[in-house]
């Protein structure tokens, strides 16, 4: 009895073992705090730092885009809450608007983050509940970041430097 | 230690420590780090499998492992199923302590891989016996070492003078470019150090057939190495060593 009780111990402990080393091959995380946030959301456990979140907000508001980003990155280092990365997206396409010109590097970054909201909504539709806010679904983002690094004739249309940043 | 206790120290050893041990070869074995400190995990390549294989064939023929005695129908299912993840996580740490001291790319990487497999292929046709094999291996992943993570990690570190500099510059000459040597922190050396021993103490740990006492194997193979003189001269003081308790009993 104490013998297969080792024996199912030992292939319980191999097996589990055994799967977190394939994860951990197949996650790739570069520090320990990347372990430990991967296998948090593997867990479902994962929850944003709301108070870093916050801060960002805030910063955002008052259109410091770079730190703004900087403290969403600290508040969702696994870059997996719809909110956040709907709010980083934002934060490319506002420093990257131009009146004249867009940052393309800023928007490309912009459409990979609202691309990452997207695929975290349950149903793929993003919609954030902030009247602040022009924009206020993940599409209507998405179109205008990929509207503004496409090359077409309307830009060179004058009327363009009167267009609104959302 | 009474009886009982070391049967349930072997029987834990066995089923679990062992293969907890080897996986934590795996695990280490594909283990590097950036000079920013940072991880890369790098699955075995093709080639270490190959070597693994290879290594496997030699711990059956070297009697390392006596396979019909780890997987038998003779055991229970769930001591089959036991040993079997033990020897497919004896064949992961195998290749990836392969992989530890395999430099990851270039020229030296196949340098590497056919001086493995070479030796891995000769001692195919080489008598051995378990002691004697894990003695070789010692030696094989010791050079090995040396040679990536001191020899070479010392000459490409980009913290070196210029003489080893120099002479890092002039080897990637001579190969025309294809030496092509990744640079990590020495961080990476010492967790290979450790992934090397661990491994060999596994294989320490290893025993030709589960249920056996390691011991009735290794005085086996001492017994087989004797004269015929000298096997009759131990039989004879065996027999005699088994007669004494009953004299004892007899007379007393």
């Amino acid at each position: 009895m104490r013998t297969a009780l080792v024996q199912g111990l030992g292939v319980l402990a191999t097996l589990t073992y055994g799967g977190f080393i394939g994860w951990i091959y197949a996650t790739q995380p570069r520090t320990l705090q990347e372990v430990a946030t991967t296998a948090q959301v593997a867990a479902g456990v994962y929850e944003v730092d709301a108070a870093r979140f916050q801060q960002g907000l805030e910063l955002f508001r008052r259109e410091q885009f770079r730190a703004a980003r900087d403290e969403w990155s600290r508040a969702d280092p696994a870059q997996h809450d719809p909110r956040t990365q709907f709010y980083v997206a934002y934060a490319y396409y506002r420093e990257g608007w131009g009146r004249l010109h867009h940052d393309d590097a800023l928007y490309r970054q912009g459409t990979l983050a609202v691309s990452r909201a997207i695929a975290l909504s349950p149903q793929g539709a993003y919609v954030v509940d902030d009247p602040t806010l022009p924009m206020r679904t993940a599409a209507e983002l998405e179109a205008e970041l990929e509207k503004g690094v496409e090359r077409t004739w309307s830009d060179l249309n004058p009327m363009r430097v009167l267009e609104p940043r959302k | 230690m009474s009886g009982a206790s070391t049967a349930a120290a072997s029987l834990f050893t066995r089923h679990v420590l062992l293969p907890l041990v080897l996986l934590t070869v795996a695990l280490l074995g594909g283990l590097r780090v950036r000079p920013d400190q940072s991880f890369l995990f790098l699955a075995p390549p093709l080639v270490t499998l190959v070597m693994a294989a290879l290594l496997m064939a030699l711990f059956a023929r070297g009697g390392l492992i006596l396979l019909e005695r780890w997987v038998s129908g003779r055991q229970t299912a769930l001591a089959n199923v036991s040993h079997a993840l033990t020897l497919l996580a004896l064949f992961f740490a195998s290749a990836q302590a392969f992989n530890s001291v395999l430099p990851e790319r270039g020229l030296l990487h196949w340098v590497f891989a056919l001086f493995f497999l070479w030796t891995l292929w000769n001692d195919q046709f080489a008598p051995f016996d378990p002691y004697r094999l894990i003695r070789s291996l010692c030696v094989l992943f010791g050079t090995a070492f040396v040679l990536k993570h001191m020899l070479l990690a010392s000459l490409y570190s980009p913290r070196v003078g210029w003489g080893r500099r120099l002479m890092g510059a002039l080897l990637e000459g001579a190969s025309l470019g294809t030496l092509d040597v990744a640079v990590f922190a020495p961080a990476t050396g010492y967790v290979s150090f450790f992934t090397l021993a661990l491994y060999v103490g596994a294989l320490a740990l290893v025993r030709p057939a589960p249920d056996e006492d390691g011991d009735v194997r290794r005085l086996l193979g001492e017994y087989r190495r004797l004269s015929t003189p000298e096997r009759a001269a131990l039989r004879e003081a065996l027999g005699e060593e088994g007669e004494r308790p009953v004299r004892s009993r007899l007379t007393s």
